[in-house]
C-alpha cells in the first residue's frame, strides 16, 4: 500500500474526528500565541531598528547638565564635523485655559544632523519631511500636545517667560528618547527662545546636548581626542551605545509578551498530546487489519507522518491567522503611546512559526502516531494481545524538549523562556496537586449523595487523571486573566485608597530662595494641605572619609537637603537624629548608604561651585518613598545653608476647586516648575492598563488553550460518556438524571478551576502589593463574581455543547458495545 | 412486528413476521447465528427501539404509545438487564452500582436493598469493592443483583455467560435461574449456547430474521 494514498484515506475518512480538529485547533492556538508576540515584537523591532541609525539625530552625541564647553564643539567643526546644539527638560507649559508638563527641546541650527523631523500642518493631515526649523517665537508640538493644551495651530502658548506660537504639529522626531513610552507630549522651540524663558536656575534639570556628526574617520579622532578629557558628569554616545539600549527597550517588550505566549504554547501542548493519544486510540484496529492485510508497518508510519503534516499545514494557516488577528489587536490598544507608527506586517518570521509548528507536532502528537506501526496484526483476533509498547522516556523528552525550543529561540529569552516554563511547571503542579485534592473530595462525597449528585461526582472519579489535567489547564488559564482583568485594577484602586488624605498631589521645583517666603505664604493662602518647602542643594560627592568615593550611579552629582527635625515619612534605623542647633551631621536614607558604602561615622564631603560642606554620618533611616512628600537620600545640619547655592521644593496636596489660582500663583514665577503629580500618576497607570489589555489579548489565547484541552479530554472520554448514558438509559434512568449528571460533574469542575484561579489571582495578588506597592490586598468582589462567573459559563458551557450527542446516545448501544 | 432499517444501499429487512408472547415467570431463550437478529429482537422486546412494523406490548402496555422517557419508566419499573460484558460503572463500588439502579427505580433508602440483594448473589463480602477488584463472574454477579434488586417483572440477559469460562459460566447461569426462581422473574436470554438454551422452558430460534419456536420446556433446575 502507498503511503500517500493511505495518509490521504486517512485525513478524509477522519475528517469529522473530533480527535483530529482537537488536534488542528490545539496546533493552531499554539502558533497563533506565537505568532501574535512574534509579529508584534517584529514590527516594534522594525520601528526600533529605523530609528537606531537616527536615535541621536547625529554620529556622536555629548550630554551634560552644565552647558558642554565651547572647545568641544571648535574641536569637533576642526576636524570637519557638523555640530549642533540641544537643550532638553521638562516643564509646565500653559495655554490661555489649561497647562501640562511637557518634554521641551530648544534645538539649534543645524539639528537634526542625522534623520529629519516629520510635520504636519494640522490635527488629521498627512506629515511630510520639514524643511528647516521653528522660527523665533514659533513652537512645534506633538498632536496630544494640542489636546492637552487646548489649542489650535496659530495660537499663543507660554513656556516659562516666553510666549510662543504654534505653527506645526510635530509628528516624528529621530531622537525621541529611549523606550517605547512617553509619559508627557513632545515640543521644540528655538534655543535662543528657551534660554530666554527663564527655566535654568541654579540646580535646574535641563540636559544640555552637543551633536556632532561626519565622516567616520574624523569621528574617531574626535572621539578619541575627547573622551579622555571629560568630566565624569558628561556623557559621549555613539551609534553603537543607542542601538545597545534600542535592543534593551526591545527585549522587555517581548520578554513580557513571551511570558504570555509560553503559558498558551504549553497548555495548547497538552491539548494536542490528549488529541494525539484519543486519535491513536480509535486507530489501532484500522491498523491491525491493514497489518494483517500486508501492509508495512514503515508505510503505516510515513503515512501518519504524511497526515501529520497535512494537519500541520491546516494549522500553521489558523495559527498565521489568528496570530495576525492577534498582533494587530495588541498594536491597536497600544497605538496612542508608541512614539511612531509601526512598520507593516512582515510576512519573514511566518516560516519560523510553521516550522514550530511542525517540531510542536513532532515533539506531542508523533510519537503516539508513530507507535501506530508497532499495533500487532493479532489484535484484530483478540485485543488483549495488543501490547502497547512503554513509550521510551529518551524519546519523549527529546521531542518535548525540541518542540519547546523554537519558542524560546523564536522568543529569543532562553533565560526566561527557562524561567517560565519552570514557573508555569511549578504553578501547574501546584494546581494540579489542589486539584488532585479537590477530585479525591468530591469523590469521598459522591459516596454521600444520591442518584444525579453520585453519578456526576462518580463521573469527575472515574476520570480521574483527565479531570485534574482539565481543571489545572482551565484554572492557569482563568488564573492568567483574571491577573490582568481584575486583580491589576483591584490593586491600582487599592493602592491608591492606600494613601493618605493629604498625600502630596503637586510638587514646585526650581523656586529660587528669594521666592521661597512669597511662595510659602501663597500656598498658604489657598489653602493647599501637606505644604512642605525644602532647600535643595546639587552637589558633589568629593570625597569619603579621606578618600575618592566609588563610582556608580548613586554618586557624582546628588541632591542633598537641610533640616532641624526629622521630616515626615522617615524613620532612623540606626544612630540618632540630631538636634536642633546641631552642626557637621549627616543623615542618610539606607538604600544610598548601602549602595554607596557607607556607615556610621564615615565623613562626607560634598561640592557644590566651589563650595563645600562636610560632615560626619550620625544616623541612616528608612525613608517611604511612596508617601509622596520631598524626600532626599542625604539630609545635613542646617548650617549648610549658608555654604552651598540652593533652591527650594514644595509638596503640597492643592484644593481641587483653587486649581486655577494655583496655576496663577505658577505663572507669575515663571522659572519656577508646577508638577500635577496626580496626572503624572495617572498617566503612568494609563500605560500600565494598556499594556496589561494588550497582555490580555495574548493571555486570551492561554483560555483557548485551556479551552481546547477541556474539549481534547471530552473528546478523549467521549466513548466512555456515551456508554455511560447508554447503561443508565437502558436501567430505566430518565434524560434528566443523564443531564444532570453532566452538569453536575461539569458544575463542581468548573468550582474547582475558579476556586484554583481566583485562590492563585488572589495570592498573586497580594505577593504584588505587599512586594511592589506595601500595603495588604484584599480581594473584591469582582474577582469572585467574574472568577466564578467565566468559569461557569465556559467550563459548563464547553462540557454542555460537547457533550450533546451524548445525550442523544440511544439506550440500545449497550446491547453493541461489547 | 418486525424491524428494518434503511441503509445506503437501500431497505434492510431484520426482523419479519416475529410473533410471540412471554407469560409471566415463564423463560425463553433465543438463539440463532451472529447477524440473525437476537440482539435487535431483544432490544425491540425491552423498549430501547419500537418496531417498524407491528406492536410490542410490555406487561399490557404497547410500548410504541410511549414517547423515549415512558419506555424509559416502564424498563425503570418493570425491566431488569444483564449484559454480556457486566457494563458495571468502574468508579462505584458493588454496593453503589446496585444502590444507582435502585436509585433510578425511584428507591428512597436503597441502600438496605442492595446490601440485601448482594447477599443474595453471594457477594456480602464484597460490598465496598469496585469492579476492577472483581473477578469476572463476581463483577456479573453485581450486575445480577443490580438487574433483580428494584424487583422487575422480566430480566432480559444477553450472552450473560459470554465473557466468562465454562465454570464460572455454569455458576452464573445457576444464579440467574435461581433468581428467576425465587422471585418469579420472567426470564428472556440471548445465547450461543445451546446447554444454557436448554434449561429454559420455551428456545426461538432466529434465522435470517424469521422466529421459529423450537422447543418446549425442560427442567430449569
Amino acid at each position: 500500500m502507498n503511503a500517500w494514498r493511505l495518509s490521504s484515506r486517512l485525513l478524509l475518512r477522519q475528517g469529522r474526528s473530533g480527535a483530529l480538529w482537537m488536534l488542528v485547533v490545539g496546533l493552531g492556538v499554539a502558533a497563533a500565541a506565537l505568532t501574535a508576540v512574534t509579529l508584534f515584537t517584529d514590527r516594534v523591532g522594525r520601528a526600533l531598528e529605523r530609528q537606531a541609525g537616527e536615535v541621536l539625530a547625529a554620529d556622536l552625541r555629548i550630554s551634560s547638565r552644565a552647558r558642554p564647553a565651547d572647545a568641544l564643539a571648535e574641536q569637533a567643526e576642526a576636524l570637519g564635523l557638523s555640530t549642533a546644539r540641544l537643550l532638553e527638560l521638562d516643564t509646565v507649559v500653559y495655554s490661555d485655559t489649561e497647562s501640562a508638563l511637557f518634554e521641551i527641546k530648544g534645538v539649534g541650527g543645524g539639528y537634526p544632523l542625522r534623520g529629519r523631523l516629520q510635520i504636519a500642518d494640522a490635527p488629521g493631515d498627512a506629515d511630510r519631511p520639514a524643511d528647516g526649523l521653528p522660527g523665533p517665537g514659533e513652537a512645534w508640538i506633538e498632536p496630544r500636545g494640542l489636546r492637552a493644551l487646548a489649542v489650535d495651530p496659530g495660537q499663543p502658548i507660554w513656556v516659562g517667560e516666553r510666549e510662543l506660537v504654534v505653527t506645526r504639529l510635530l509628528t516624528y522626531e529621530p531622537d525621541r528618547g529611549e523606550g517605547p513610552f512617553a509619559l508627557a507630549p513632545r515640543l521644540i522651540l528655538p534655543l535662543p527662545d528657551l534660554l530666554e524663558a527663564g527655566l535654568l536656575g541654579p540646580g535646574s534639570r535641563a540636559r544640555h546636548r552637543l551633536l556632532v556628526a561626519g565622516p567616520a574617520d574624523a569621528l574617531t579622532d574626535y572621539e578619541q581626542a575627547v573622551r579622555p578629557i571629560l568630566d565624569d558628569r558628561t556623557r559621549l554616545t555613539t551609534i553603537r551605545d543607542a542601538e545597545n539600549q534600542t535592543s534593551e527597550a526591545l527585549d522587555q517588550a517581548r520578554r513580557f509578551l513571551a511570558v504570555a505566549a509560553l503559558t498558551a504554547v504549553v497548555l495548547a501542548a497538552v491539548a494536542v498530546l490528549l488529541a494525539a493519544l484519543r486519535f491513536a486510540e480509535a486507530q489501532r484496529d484500522l491498523v491491525a487489519v491493514l497489518k494483517a492485510f500486508g501492509a508495512r508497518g514503515a508505510v503505516i508510519q510515513r503515512a501518519m507522518l504524511l497526515m501529520l503534516f497535512g494537519l500541520v499545514l491546516c494549522a500553521a494557516a489558523l495559527g498565521a491567522l489568528g496570530g495576525g488577528i492577534g498582533q494587530h489587536l495588541i498594536a491597536e490598544i497600544l497605538a496612542g503611546n508608541l512614539q511612531e507608527p509601526l512598520p507593516p506586517v512582515s510576512l519573514a518570521p511566518l516560516p519560523g512559526l510553521a516550522a514550530f509548528t511542525l517540531l510542536l507536532a513532532v515533539g506531542f502528537a508523533l510519537p503516539p502516531l508513530a507507535a501506530l506501526r508497532h499495533v500487532p496484526p493479532m489484535r484484530i483476533l483478540n485485543r488483549s494481545l495488543d501490547q502497547r509498547p512503554r513509550a521510551g522516556a529518551l524519546g519523549w523528552l527529546l521531542a518535548v524538549g525540541v518542540a519547546l525550543l523554537l519558542p524560546v529561540l523564536q522568543l529569543g529569552q532562553p533565560k526566561l523562556a527557562l524561567y517560565v516554563l519552570g514557573g508555569s511547571a511549578v504553578l501547574a503542579l501546584a494546581l494540579a496537586l489542589t486539584a488532585w485534592g479537590a477530585v479525591r473530595i468530591t469523590r469521598l462525597l459522591g459516596h454521600r449523595v444520591r442518584g444525579t449528585y453520585r453519578f456526576g461526582l462518580a463521573g469527575l472519579g472515574r476520570r480521574q487523571a483527565m479531570s485534574i489535567v482539565q481543571t489545572t489547564a482551565l484554572g492557569l488559564g482563568l488564573m492568567s486573566l483574571l491577573l490582568l482583568m481584575v486583580v491589576r485594577t483591584e490593586l491600582i484602586d487599592q493602592w491608591r485608597a492606600s494613601l493618605p488624605d493629604d498625600t502630596p498631589d503637586h510638587f514646585m521645583v526650581n523656586i529660587q530662595p528669594d521666592q521661597a517666603d512669597a511662595l510659602r505664604e501663597d500656598l498658604a493662602a489657598l489653602g493647599v494641605d501637606g505644604l512642605q518647602v525644602r532647600p535643595m542643594a546639587n552637589a558633589n560627592l568629593v570625597e569619603l572619609t579621606g578618600e575618592d568615593p566609588p563610582e556608580n550611579a548613586f554618586t557624582g552629582q546628588v541632591n542633598l537637603s537641610w533640616i532641624d527635625e526629622l521630616p515626615p515619612a522617615n524613620v532612623i534605623e540606626r544612630g540618632r537624629f540630631w538636634s536642633p542647633g546641631a552642626t557637621g551631621e549627616i543623615s542618610l536614607a539606607n538604600r544610598w548608604a548601602e549602595r554607596v558604602g557607607v556607615g556610621l561615622g564615615d565623613r562626607l564631603t560634598f561640592d557644590a561651585g566651589g563650595r563645600t560642606f562636610s560632615g560626619e554620618v550620625t544616623s541612616l533611616r528608612e525613608v517611604d518613598w511612596g508617601s509622596f512628600n520631598v524626600n532626599f537620600f542625604i539630609l545635613v545640619t542646617p548650617e549648610a545653608a549658608g555654604d552651598l547655592p540652593h533652591q527650594y521644593v514644595a509638596s503640597f496636596r492643592a484644593p481641587p476647586d483653587r486649581l486655577e489660582a494655583l496655576d496663577r500663583i505658577a505663572r507669575d514665577r515663571p522659572n519656577v516648575t508646577l508638577l500635577d503629580v496626580g496626572a503624572l500618576v495617572d498617566r503612568v497607570f494609563q500605560i500600565i492598563d494598556q499594556v496589561s489589555r494588550a497582555a490580555q489579548v495574548v493571555f486570551a489565547f492561554t483560555l483557548v488553550a485551556g479551552l481546547v484541552v477541556l474539549l481534547a479530554a471530552l473528546e478523549a472520554t467521549r466513548d466512555q460518556r456515551r456508554s455511560e448514558a447508554a447503561l443508565l438509559r437502558t436501567l430505566g434512568a430518565p434524560r434528566r438524571m443523564v443531564r444532570g449528571g453532566l452538569l453536575v460533574e461539569y458544575g463542581v469542575m468548573a468550582v474547582i478551576a475558579a476556586g484554583l484561579a481566583v485562590a492563585g489571582a488572589a495570592m498573586v495578588g497580594g505577593l504584588l502589593a505587599g512586594e511592589l506597592f506595601g500595603f495588604d490586598y484584599r480581594p473584591g468582589a469582582g474577582l469572585f463574581v467574574l472568577g466564578f462567573t467565566v468559569s461557569v459559563v465556559l467550563i459548563v458551557g464547553a462540557g454542555w455543547l460537547g457533550n450533546r450527542d451524548v445525550l442523544k446516545t440511544p439506550p440500545v448501544r449497550i446491547l453493541r458495545a461489547r | 412486528m418486525g424491524f428494518h432499517v434503511d441503509a445506503p444501499g437501500g431497505r434492510l429487512d431484520i426482523l419479519h413476521d416475529i410473533n410471540l408472547a412471554l407469560m409471566p415467570g415463564e423463560t425463553l431463550a433465543i438463539i440463532g447465528a451472529s447477524g440473525s437478529g437476537k440482539t435487535t429482537l431483544l432490544g425491540l422486546l425491552a423498549g430501547l427501539e419500537l418496531p417498524t412494523a407491528g406492536s410490542i406490548q410490555l406487561d399490557g402496555a404497547p410500548l410504541e404509545d410511549l414517547d423515549e422517557d415512558g419506555r424509559a419508566e416502564l424498563r425503570r419499573k418493570r425491566v431488569g438487564f444483564v449484559f454480556q460484558s457486566f457494563h458495571l460503572m468502574p468508579s462505584l463500588t458493588a454496593r453503589e452500582n446496585v444502590m444507582l439502579a435502585l436509585e433510578i427505580a425511584g428507591v428512597h433508602a436503597p441502600r438496605e436493598p442492595a446490601e440485601a440483594a448482594l447477599r443474595e448473589v453471594g457477594l456480602d463480602h464484597r460490598l465496598d469493592h469496585y469492579p476492577r477488584q472483581l473477578s469476572g463472574g463476581e463483577q456479573q454477579r453485581v450486575a445480577i443483583a443490580r438487574a433483580f434488586a428494584p424487583g422487575p417483572v422480566l430480566l432480559f440477559a444477553d450472552e450473560p455467560t459470554g465473557n466468562l469460562d465454562r465454570r464460572t459460566g455454569d455458576q452464573v447461569a445457576d444464579l440467574l435461574f435461581r433468581i428467576h426462581r425465587d422471585h418469579g422473574t420472567s426470564l428472556v436470554l440471548v445465547t450461543h449456547d445451546p446447554a444454557l438454551a436448554q434449561r429454559c422452558d420455551r428456545t426461538a430460534v432466529i434465522t435470517d430474521g424469521r422466529l421459529e419456536m423450537q422447543a418446549e420446556a425442560a427442567d430449569p433446575a
